[in-house]
């Protein structure tokens, strides 16, 4: 049975991490603080995907974010995707080759919906996602771009259908309301995404404890988190385990890697025709 | 040493760390004289069959892989795109032939039910078959691995499935035949499950395996 | 370490905080009031009062109606927004400048005054205001008294000057943090509440024997008598509406783009609160050596009774950011008090609880663990 899915969403802008509350970024620390305060190789252990979203406002320096992503995803060994700045197929390629298996998209979907396109064609559509930041403004939601800067006057219906159609195969949506105020996520906007498209949906925007995650995850969406104040240390691990034992499936693996690490080395393990044994 | 395919098709750098965290060497290449000598290899895989068998064709793998598997008994680990070229045919974008070293054919999920999503994408349990070598040796039957695909493959023998997984149908996540393994999920990213598989994998002795 | 301190089971509010109480199942003061402004107010009728208040004091004759204390941070944008725009009131603002600010705190304060306030600003005497700072620093480890016993009393001032009575604070920050419930059912406050709640009882007529009464004019309260005369009333926002902080900072970025800093302030998560002037920081510290909460402490128990943290998540975010001596300013601080850095920590040392603390590598290290 496919199991839901628990994802930690960094923030990262030039080198830093970053806690964001509707959209206005404050510098948090860099990837010390984070193996510092999250001993951040166990916290990988403890999630299902992670998600790094650069928010660099002015350039965004993709050759740095590769750099950095190479170094974050050393030791980790679960889905991660990234974007933010992604503006040609060789961008593209740079991420995927930094350790990111998905690649996350925002404003080309507007601005530049060929090069989605020429993404999804390349890579294929499961290793595209949309990210989609919405603001609520009368009776409908409002798409935004450019790191929830300018209104595109687009619905999210007409935003989710033009992203479905262009071929990205996950659809990761905001609540710009919600982001960083920890008053949970706004399910009637996951929801009318969900009757609005048949892709896979991960919901952000407004977690702050662990309840939020159960309100949204018990309905089959993944749920993102990038609140990284609200679960330091191990946090994650403590809402994996919050949201299990409220009878919802996640999926298990062994959160100790008690003899795997240079297994090979440790065992003197040479690996010669017909010498090793199993 | 642990030789990875390089064909312009996937995510070599976690199966690098992965390989590295174990504590072996692997070496990313597509040259001949490699691929003949190596230890063990792995053929990863992500986008389209089509491109992927085109690559696989332009960059001159073909042959001495055959060769590889066939004549130097090295095993083979295909993983998700790189387990559907294992097979005889391929439906994305057309028909196109794979490596057809087992029998079946790759398609594309299709439900009636609308409230199941395509692509298939998160942990889901993979149940595994009894052989031998046994892959997933230390993991539970049901244990969760990642898989994000649309396409799956339709196996003709059912003595070739390793695994099976159930995601609106009961399909088909694993496949085994002689020294050719193949994992429709990726174990370089299911935490310390697709560690114990990957280790499993490069503990194997040529000696144990028959074709 | 002595006795184990005991903390509230809702939030982190430690039992050696100042006028604190616990129920019969450990919930501070302060939780006990976050649920009743849920069940057990009624805010229709408070806000009817409101409603009469604004009537009363509405200006017929083109004077201002009320009286506005502010700093152009999230609470006094609030406030100013509302009083303004649903009551049609003409407010006058009032901004007692703290002795030192931060950069942010004058633009947010500029920023507020550009959306069409009319402001005073006062600048009360620096040297005396450096003085009484430096001896309420001393005697009582009370750095920000001088500044808010001149808020208070300025304030009060103003309102005689200009002939407007009604007065609007912002939160009752002893009902809403941990405090006397005193002012609980009462829209207003008095002249006494003023001096021995606000002020701790800190009095600057201690200062009559080196200035004037003069040069003490922003720290000596005017007399009961002119406060009879005056019929001030003076009221928080917080009895009319159910107090919330952080709707406050949502309202203020909305309406008048309050800007944050762009890192956290000191000890703490948050960025958004009390980013007027450094000694806030110090202030914190003080706190926090005196009974063994900080600024982290005082922001996760705000963010737990608004649901936004689990108790569990709190006490993490503590154990990293509490404990937080103000490093980056430390030179202004010394200025300020005209001080050198080891008659500052002598202060440090003076009042630093020594059940909680004891001195590790020349800081104060706390011997306890927060639960």
């Amino acid at each position: 049975m496919l199991k839901n899915r628990l994802i930690f969403t960094l923030i990262y802008n030039n080198g830093s991490y970053m806690l964001s509350r509707n959209f206005r970024i404050q510098t948090v620390g860099d990837l010390d603080w984070l193996k510092e305060n999250y001993n951040f190789n166990a916290i990988a252990f403890s999630i299902d995907e992670l998600v790094v979203l650069n928010v660099e406002r002015k350039h965004k320096n993709i050759d740095k974010f590769s750099d950095h992503l190479i170094q974050l995803s050393k030791n980790c060994f679960l889905p991660i995707s990234a974007g933010g700045g992604i503006r040609s197929l060789e961008d593209g390629y740079k991420l995927l080759n930094s350790g990111v298996d998905k690649l996350v998209v925002n404003t080309p979907i507007i601005e530049q919906p060929e090069l989605v396109t020429e993404l999804a064609r390349t890579f294929g559509n499961q290793c595209i996602i949309a990210s989609i930041d919405c603001k609520k403004e009368q009776n409908n939601y409002s798409v935004y771009i450019q790191d929830g800067s300018k209104n595109t006057n687009l619905t999210l219906e007409e935003v989710i259908k033009k992203a479905e159609f262009l071929g990205v195969g996950e659809i990761y949506l905001t609540s710009m309301e919600r982001d960083g105020t920890g008053q949970g996520l706004d399910m009637e906007l996951i929801r009318k995404a969900s009757h609005l498209t048949k892709l896979p949906i991960i919901a952000s925007g407004g977690v702050g404890k662990y309840e939020h995650f159960v309100e949204c995850i018990k309905d089959g969406y993944a749920v993102a988190t990038a609140n990284i104040y609200n679960f330091i240390v191990d946090g994650l691990i403590k809402a994996r385990q919050f949201i299990q034992k409220q009878g919802i499936e996640l999926a298990t693996w062994d959160y100790h890697l008690t003899g795997l690490q240079n297994y090979f080395k440790n065992n003197n393990q040479v690996i010669k025709n017909n010498k090793t044994e199993l | 040493m642990i030789a990875i395919i390089d064909y312009k098709m996937g995510n070599i750098k976690s199966l690098e760390n992965a390989i590295g965290f174990l504590g072996c060497k692997s070496c990313v290449t597509n040259q001949a004289d490699i691929i003949l000598t190596a230890d063990k290899i792995i053929l990863p895989g992500v986008g389209a069959f089509d491109v992927a068998m085109k690559n696989l064709k332009k960059y001159q793998i073909i042959e001495p892989l055959t060769k590889a598997v066939f004549e130097n008994n090295i095993p083979i680990l295909g993983i998700c795109l790189g387990m559907q070229l294992l097979a005889t045919l391929g439906e994305e974008n057309g028909l196109t032939e794979g490596l057809g070293w087992i029998n079946g054919t790759v398609r594309r999920f299709s439900f009636d039910d609308e409230k199941i999503r395509i692509p298939h994408i998160g942990f889901n349990s993979v149940d595994y078959v009894d052989k031998s070598p046994n892959l997933f040796e230390g993991l539970t039957k049901g244990a969760d691995f990642y898989f994000v695909h649309n396409y799956r493959m339709i196996c003709e023998d059912n003595a070739d499935v390793s695994s099976w997984t159930y995601y609106g149908e009961k399909f088909v996540s694993g496949v085994q035949k002689g020294n050719v393994f193949g994992t429709q999920f990726h174990p370089e990213k299911s935490q310390s499950n697709g560690l114990k598989l990957l280790k499993n994998f490069i503990s194997l002795s040529r000696d144990r395996v028959s074709c | 370490m002595k006795e184990k301190l005991k903390y509230c089971t809702k939030c982190v509010m430690p039992s050696t905080r100042p006028r604190v109480t616990f129920n019969a199942e450990g919930v501070c003061n302060a939780c006990q009031w976050a649920e009743d402004k849920k069940t057990a107010i009624d805010w229709s009728a408070r806000w009817k009062q409101l409603e009469e208040f604004c009537e009363k004091y509405r200006s017929q004759d083109g004077n201002f109606d009320v009286l506005l204390p502010v700093s152009g941070g999230k609470d006094s944008c609030y406030v100013s927004y509302r009083i303004k725009h649903d009551f049609g009131m003409h407010p006058l603002s009032v901004s007692i400048v703290p002795p030192f600010t931060f950069k942010i705190g004058d633009k947010n304060l500029d920023n507020f005054i550009a959306h069409g306030y009319d402001c005073i600003k006062i600048y009360p005497n620096i040297d005396i205001s450096k003085r009484i700072a430096r001896w309420a620093f001393i005697e009582y480890g009370q750095p920000l008294m001088s500044w808010i016993i001149a808020v208070q009393v300025a304030v009060f001032k103003t309102a005689i000057n200009f002939k407007i009575p009604f007065i609007m604070f912002g939160e009752e920050g002893e009902m809403e943090y941990g405090g006397t419930s005193k002012l609980r059912n009462s829209p207003f406050y008095r002249r006494e509440d003023s001096i021995r709640i606000y002020c701790s009882n800190i009095q600057a007529t201690e200062f009559l024997k080196e200035y004037s009464k003069k040069q003490l004019y922003w720290w000596l309260y005017p007399s009961e008598e002119e406060f009879e005369k005056a019929k001030l009333a003076i009221a928080h926002w917080s009895y009319f509406e159910s107090w919330d902080p952080y709707r406050n900072y949502l309202v203020a970025k909305e309406q008048f783009g309050l800007e944050e800093r762009s890192r956290p302030s000191i000890g703490t998560y948050t960025n958004f609160a009390q980013t007027d002037t450094p000694i806030f920081d110090l202030h914190h510290y003080l706190m926090y050596l005196k009974f063994g909460f900080g600024r982290c402490s005082a922001d996760a128990s705000i963010d737990i009774r608004r649901g936004a943290l689990n108790r569990d998540q709190a006490v993490e975010l503590v154990r990293k950011f509490d404990n937080a001596y103000p490093e980056p300013y430390i030179d202004k601080y010394l200025d300020f008090f005209d001080m050198t850095k080891e008659e500052f920590d002598a202060v440090l040392d003076r009042h630093a609880n020594k059940d909680l603390f004891k001195k590790v590598n020349g800081r104060w290290t706390p011997t306890f663990i927060v639960e």
